[in-house]
This record gives structure tokens, C-alpha cells and sequence, in this order.
């Protein structure tokens, strides 16, 4: 009964105590509660290998946990909307993506009111980029871009690439690739990055622009032959892949930013604080550490680089997106 | 001998206090997961990843391939007990497993699920052990129209599923291709069947159709006819396999190891596929094929051998290239990556304790999940004994909970109780759901392969018999319909002369 006693009454005194605390602070400080972090991947998704140590990670600089909350559903479109129409009170974010690009875009392309607009959501930061990379089956003839390029050209409508989806950034990737060149190829979309390896790693496409995560290993492994990067600059992981640029082809950089984006009408004070954090959270040497663990660089952005790489993204995704919608795509 | 001594190795490093802890807790999750409804190796992984985070990689990897492999042993419980599939994979399983179930066999049919589960995992770990590397390339060889001439095959045979009549079958079969068109097209994009409703651009989820034909539509089923059953209680002899019985297995699960493995490789719906594929060869291997679906043991034995054996198959896609096939292992292969594990072609070469320890692991697991089994057989078989307003509400309240979990998306919930309603009404008409669910999976992976094959060939129609696979498979599916023809053909003359009775 006595300890029961005591503990009743430092309940009590910690409970005045924090009254004092917040009395004169009416407005106290952003973040007071843990902030709900929306996911549009069900658990156990690709997102997570980059969000997983952000969110660990950036409880430090913003003093309050972040949790994930799954959505999953219709590409995406049913975290997008839930995150568009949260608060504007900075404790419900959304994980935004290339991915929110192309399917807000190809909603207002294909005739319909897409129930969320980019311009509904203010950036916060990208946590990383990855890039995608042209390959090339290993028992390809071709060992450059070059040659490549040569042969499809004297050959229109003959060859094939895989993509991991229609729309998806791999199949987009290789559009800007065919585009720029004004190449004419058979696209073979599967359902998701794995089948579309395997089929080009079994030699059943001529080949792919998939993320530089996932094909790296297989070029390693000798299973496929990477000829070009989507990038601005080489990836340190393999310095001897010239960039698309490099083999004189302007503009085509491709890939997929991943980052976090708040809802529109949030006041600018938490969204500086939560752009700080981000900031932060992505020079840290841990988070930088898990990304170079599995072979990655962290291409981080700011959230006002964020805005304006958003705007030319949707942009130039709009107008490809357009391009395909006259062949055909549905 | 260099296997020998890494395989050592690797039992020495799963033999760890730890290590084994781990290998316990995956294993028992996953035979959970495998028992609940609904709630399938999917979400099972992806709701245990955080808890890895704070395990080393190795233990942590240890710890998801429990799960993974485990949820293929529980899942046959509810198939033979309440005519309800624990597992995607286990749906043929309900066909002769119930039966059993009902003839005071449940006993005897979990026990052979148990055993042959164990001899199937074990057989496709010395699989993975010793052939990953080469199989690997053999599975990449397996493109669309490989793919397309071996799901035409799987499309034939379940033909011949249904115990009740052909045309029965073939309507169920429409049906379930039907359902499984719902959805954004793969390769225009077009939206199918939608009507609008965001919650079905990704298609008909899996969890939802079966959980509700089978789960809610058995349970609105039951309701009726409750009164009816009496309590079943069994005897210690009855929870065994009798001599005979286990002879009549013997050949289905040797079988059943064999073919669940390679299907196992494949992409796609390996699992539910080799489960399938197994019933089917060994009601045509049968003496009597008619008196499947009536409690055949072999008809429990084949599938749940077979689709443990897949699941070693299945992870070589994924230990030797870096390429996950399904869903449950790409979910294992994020979990690595965010331990700084990066699988590829060099995972087995640059991690080969990793990879030994988890061979060794997958032993012990299979040793653990047996052991856990068996004696579990009593307590399960005993849960017939709940009575039915208590059992099924839980039940109702699983497959909710359960298909939630797959997707987070109440409108899932909708689904799954108007495939209840349709399973009620099929059940009521006496049609048979397990062709319906198998083609809801088989149909739209049809249309896809074949699509994409002929987009790849540019519409040459060559792609379906020039490469050896593709020919071996299509000439199957000949030999398969022309029999099917010539033996309808010859029934119906019979019938024509003698009152429709076919022979002895």
C-alpha cells in the first residue's frame, strides 16, 4: 500500500509538473507528438530500404519518432490521397516518388481528375535517387551503347527491351532512351523488377533500363552487361560505365528520387523544421553508411531543389507520357 | 567434399543457441501463418521484419526463411479440417482432405501433410544445396513462351479437377478466368472491369476471392446444416496413418518432391501451381482417378509434399542471381537489403557462411517444424470438437482480419463477402470452388505469358514450338486434349448403349 501511496503521488507531482511545463508555451515547439509517415508500399516494399534509416535516423534531429503507416493500392493512389488531404499540421507525411509523378500525370493524360496534384503536397526532401542503367544480356553481341545504338537503328520494330511495367520509371527510361534516337523497338512490360530480369538474364528481351540497385549485382555476376548510366555522372560503383551523356545523348537522365512531402498548405515554420531535419538525417554518417552498404550513393535533395526538380520532372514525364498515349498506350 | 565441409560449417554456426532460437521462432510463425486464413507468408514476413532489425543479418535471414518454408506445413491444417485453405497453395488440398475429414480421417490425412511436408522440404533443400547455380540459369531459360506452354498444360489438367460434371467444371473454370481479368491491364494499361473503384485497379486480390468462397461461403454453408453434424471424437488410432495408407503416399510424395521442386523455380504462381499440378498427376497415375475427391490420401500426400518441395525451388531464383520470383521472397530479399546484404550472383561466393548457415538452418527448421507438427495433430483435430458458434465467428473474424492485412483497405472487405455470398451459392448448386480459384490465378498468368510472348517474337506464332521446352510442353498439351476428346467421345457412344455407365 505504501509504494502503491508514493507512486500515486510522483504521478501527481509529474503530472503538475508538466503542466508548468507547457503552461507558458502555449504554442510549444514542432514536434510535440510522433509524426505518421505514409507509405503507398505495402510492408516488406522497396521504399522501406530507404526509408527504414530515415526514419530510424531522423527521431534524432526532430526529437519526436516518425511511424510508418502502409497504404498500398492502386499505384499508389490511395496514399497519395490520404496524404493530400491529412492536416496541413506537419505530423501526417507522405513518402512522395517519381512513382506519385507518373501516376498523377498519367490520371490528368488519361482524361481523368486525378483525386491528387504534385501541387497539392510541399516538398520536404529526397532522401536518395537511384538511377537506371541500360544492359544488355551477357550472351549479348553488343559490349558498347554505341553498337547498340548502330544495330537497333538498321533494324527498326526487330528488337525488344523488358520493363518491370507499363509506365513504370524502367519502362520510362528506356523510352527516353528510344525516343532521343528516334529508335524503333518492341517493349515486353512483366510485373515487377524480378521477372524482368530474369526474363532479360535468360536472354528473352535485347534489354532493359532497370535501377542501378538491382543490376549491378547481375553485372558483377556476369549474368548481364551494363553499357550506359541514366545519370549525370558516372556511378562510383562502376566507374568504367560511361553515362548516356557521355556517349552523346543529351537529356535522357533517368530514375526514381524517393523522398518526403508534406500537404500543401502547411506553415512554413514546421516545414522548414521538418526540411532541416531531412537535411540533417541524410548527411548523417549512419544513414549514408546503410545506403553505401548495399552499393548505393546518396543523392540526396533539398526541399526547395525538390520543388523545382519536381516541376521539370512532371513536365517532361507529362510530355512522354503524351507521346505513348498516341501509340496506343492505354 | 568442399559441400561437405561448408555444409559443416554451416550446421556449426545454425547450431548456436541463437541461431536455432531464431530458426524456432520463424518456424513457429510461419506454421501459424500457415494455419490462420488469410493471414499468408506475405504478411507474415513483412509483419516480422522489424522485430530482425535488431539480429544480426544471418539470424535474421534464418528467421524469414522459417517463416516462409514453415507457412507451407500449417497450411493444409484448415483445408482438411474445415474445408477451409490455410495457404494459397493449399486450396486442392480441401478437395480430398475434407473428405478425409469427414469419413474420421483428419488424423490420419494431417499426419501424412506433416510427413511429406518434411520429406518434400528436405529434398528440395539437398536441391538447393547442391544444383543452385546451374538451376538458376535453367529457371531464366523459362521466358513467356516457355512459360505459356507449360500454364496450357496446368490449364488442361484442371480440367479434369471436378469431381461433379465436365460442363459444371468448365463454367467454374470461365468463371474464375473472369475474375481474374479485373484489373489494370499489364501490358496496355487499360483498366478492365474497374467501374471506377480505385480498390480494383490492382485487380481481385487472392486473399480476399478464396478467403470468401471458401472461408465465409463454408461458414453461411454450415450454418444450415449444423443441427445435422454430430461432434466428432477421435481415437488415438485414428489420428495415424494406417500401412496401407502410408504405401498408397509413398509414391505421391516422392513424386510430389520431385515436381513441386522444378515448378518451384518458375516465376509466378510457383506454389499454388505445383500443389495443383501434383493432384492432377496423380489422379491420372491413379488406378481408380474416380474416387478422387471422395478422401483419397494420395490427393493430401501429392499437393502438400509438393508444395513444400517449391519452396526451395523458389529460393534459388533468389540465393543464385539476386532475382526474387515471388512476392514473399522479394519481401526477404528488401529485409537483407536493409541489413547491407545485397543478393545477386556473387551472394553465395561472397557470403558463403551466410548461405551455408541458412542451408543448415533450413534443416534444422524442417526437423523443428515436424517435431512441432505431429504432436500438434491431437490438439487440431480435437478443435472439430469446438462447437460450431463458437469456432466459426473466430473463424469469420480471421478471414477479416486476415485479408485486412494483405492490404490494409477496407474495400477488401467488401470483396471478401460477396465472393462469400457467390461461394454460398456455388456450394447450394453443388459446383466445386477449387477450379474456380485455381483459374483466378492460372487465367490471368495465361493471357499475360502468351502476350507477352508473341509482343517478344513480334507476333510470330513460332515462339510456341521452336524452343525445345516450349515444344516438349506444347506437344503434352496435344497429347492431353486429344485424349480428353477421344475419351469424352467414347463415353458418350458408351452412354449412347449402355445407360451411361463407363466399364468397371
Amino acid at each position: 500500500m505504501k509504494r502503491n501511496g508514493s507512486l500515486m503521488l510522483s504521478v501527481l507531482v509529474g503530472i503538475v509538473f508538466l503542466c508548468f511545463l507547457s503552461a507558458p508555451g502555449a504554442r510549444a515547439e514542432f514536434p510535440e507528438r510522433p509524426i505518421t509517415l505514409i507509405n503507398p508500399q505495402a510492408p516488406g516494399g522497396a521504399n522501406d530500404v530507404l526509408a527504414r534509416p530515415y526514419t530510424q535516423i531522423v527521431e534524432k534531429y526532430l526529437g519526436q519518432p516518425v511511424v510508418v503507416v502502409n497504404k498500398p493500392g492502386a499505384s499508389g493512389m490511395i496514399a497519395n490521397v490520404a496524404g493530400a488531404q491529412a492536416a496541413p499540421d506537419g505530423y501526417t507525411l507522405t513518402i512522395g516518388s517519381s512513382l506519385m509523378t507518373i501516376v498523377m500525370e498519367w490520371e490528368k493524360i488519361s482524361g481523368k481528375e486525378p483525386p491528387a496534384y504534385i501541387s497539392d503536397f510541399a516538398p520536404v526532401g529526397v532522401l536518395s535517387t537511384i538511377p537506371t542503367v541500360l544492359s544488355v544480356p551477357y550472351a549479348s553481341p553488343w559490349k558498347t551503347i554505341t553498337e547498340l545504338i548502330n544495330e537497333v537503328k538498321a533494324n527498326p520494330g526487330k528488337y525488344t527491351f523488358v520493363s518491370a511495367g507499363l509506365r513504370s520509371p524502367t519502362h520510362l527510361g528506356a523510352e527516353r532512351f528510344i525516343k532521343a534516337l528516334g529508335l524503333k523497338c518492341r517493349h515486353v512490360p512483366y510485373k515487377g523488377g524480378g521477372p524482368a530480369l530474369q526474363a532479360l538474364v535468360g536472354g528473352h528481351g535485347d534489354f532493359t533500363t532497370q535501377f542501378s540497385l538491382t543490376s549491378i549485382p547481375l553485372h558483377r555476376g556476369n549474368k548481364l552487361r551494363i553499357l550506359a548510366v541514366q545519370n549525370s555522372e558516372r556511378l562510383k560503383s562502376i566507374p568504367d560505365i560511361p553515362t548516356m551523356r557521355e556517349a552523346g545523348i543529351q537529356n535522357i537522365e533517368n530514375g526514381m528520387w524517393l523522398g518526403i512531402v508534406a500537404p500543401k498548405n502547411t506553415p512554413s515554420a514546421i516545414l522548414e523544421k521538418l526540411r532541416d531535419a531531412t537535411a540533417e538525417t541524410v548527411k548523417d554518417p549512419a544513414y549514408i553508411q546503410a545506403i553505401q552498404a548495399v552499393g548505393e550513393e546518396v543523392r540526396p535533395m533539398g526541399g526547395s531543389e525538390l520543388a523545382k526538380h519536381w516541376a521539370l520532372e512532371s513536365e517532361s514525364i507529362s510530355r512522354l507520357l503524351k507521346e505513348l498515349a498516341k501509340e496506343g498506350m492505354k | 567434399m568442399d559441400a561437405l565441409v561448408s555444409l559443416y560449417h554451416g550446421f556449426e554456426n545454425a547450431l548456436s543457441l541463437q541461431n536455432i532460437y531464431l530458426c524456432l521462432i520463424g518456424c513457429l510463425w510461419g506454421s501459424m501463418v500457415g494455419v490462420l486464413p488469410g493471414i499468408g507468408p506475405l504478411a507474415g514476413i513483412a509483419l516480422l521484419i522489424p522485430i530482425t532489425y535488431g539480429i544480426d543479418p544471418t539470424g535474421a535471414i534464418i528467421m524469414l526463411a522459417g517463416i516462409y518454408y514453415g507457412a507451407m506445413y500449417g497450411g493444409s491444417t484448415t483445408s482438411i479440417l474445415l474445408n477451409i485453405p490455410g495457404e494459397s497453395a493449399s486450396v486442392v488440398t480441401c478437395l480430398d482432405g475434407y473428405q478425409m475429414t469427414q469419413r474420421g480421417r483428419a488424423g490420419a490425412a494431417l499426419f501424412i501433410a506433416a510427413i511429406g511436408s518434411w520429406i518434400g522440404g528436405t529434398i528440395s533443400i539437398v536441391g538447393v544445396m547442391l544444383l543452385s547455380p546451374v538451376l538458376a540459369d535453367v529457371a531464366t531459360k523459362f521466358g513467356p513462351g516457355e512459360l505459356f506452354s507449360l500454364l496450357l498444360v496446368a490449364l488442361l489438367l484442371l480440367s479434369s479437377l471436378g469431381s461433379s460434371s465436365f460442363l459444371k467444371t468448365l463454367a467454374m473454370i470461365s468463371m474464375g478466368m473472369l475474375a481474374g481479368t479485373v484489373g489494370m491491364d499489364t501490358l496496355t494499361g487499360a483498366y478492365r472491369f474497374t467501374h471506377g473503384f480505385m480498390g480494383l485497379y490492382d485487380g481481385l486480390g487472392f486473399v480476399p476471392v478464396a478467403m470468401g468462397m471458401f472461408g465465409i461461403g463454408e461458414i453461411l454453408s454450415t450454418t444450415e446444416q449444423s443441427i445435422v453434424r454430430e461432434v466428432y471424437r477421435p481415437r488415438l488410432r485414428e489420428l495415424l496413418t494406417t500401412w496401407d495408407e502410408f504405401r498408397a503416399s509413398i509414391g505421391p510424395i516422392l513424386r510430389g518432391s520431385v515436381m513441386g521442386f522444378f515448378i518451384g523455380l518458375l516465376p509466378g504462381a510457383a506454389h499454388i501451381l505445383s500443389s495443383f499440378m501434383s493432384y492432377t498427376v496423380e489422379k491420372r497415375l491413379a488406378k481408380r482417378p474416380e474416387e478422387f475427391g471422395t478422401g483419397r490420401i494420395e490427393g493430401v500426400a501429392g499437393p502438400e509434399t509438393a508444395n513444400n518441395a517449391a519452396t526451395g525451388g523458389a529460393m534459388i531464383p533468389f540465393l543464385a542471381l539476386g532475382i526474387p520470383t515471388t512476392p514473399a521472397i522479394a519481401v526477404i530479399m528488401i529485409a537483407l537489403l536493409i541489413h547491407g546484404i545485397r543478393p545477386g550472383p556473387l551472394f553465395i561466393s561472397e557470403n558463403p557462411e551466410l548461405f551455408w548457415t541458412l542451408i543448415a538452418s533450413m534443416y534444422i527448421g524442417n526437423i523443428i517444424l515436424v517435431l512441432l507438427n505431429l504432436p500438434l495433430i491431437g490438439l487440431f483435430v480435437s478443435l472439430l470438437r469446438v462447437p460450431f458458434g463458437i469456432l466459426f465467428p473466430i473463424i469469420l473474424f480471421i478471414c477479416l482480419i486476415g485479408t485486412y492485412s494483405v492490404s490494409y483497405n477496407t474495400f477488401d472487405l467488401a470483396i471478401l463477402l460477396g465472393f462469400g455470398c457467390m461461394g454460398y451459392v456455388f456450394r447450394k448448386l453443388d459446383y466445386e470452388l477449387a477450379p474456380f480459384v485455381l483459374a483466378f490465378i492460372i487465367g490471368p498468368l495465361i493471357e499475360e505469358t502468351f502476350r507477352q510472348a508473341l509482343m517478344g517474337s513480334g507476333g510470330s506464332l513460332a515462339v510456341f514450338y521452336e524452343s525445345p521446352i516450349t515444344f516438349t510442353f506444347m506437344s503434352i498439351a496435344a497429347v492431353l486434349l486429344g485424349y480428353n476428346i477421344f475419351k469424352s467421345l467414347r463415353q458418350s457412344r458408351i452412354g449412347v448403349s449402355s445407360t451411361g455407365s463407363t466399364g468397371p
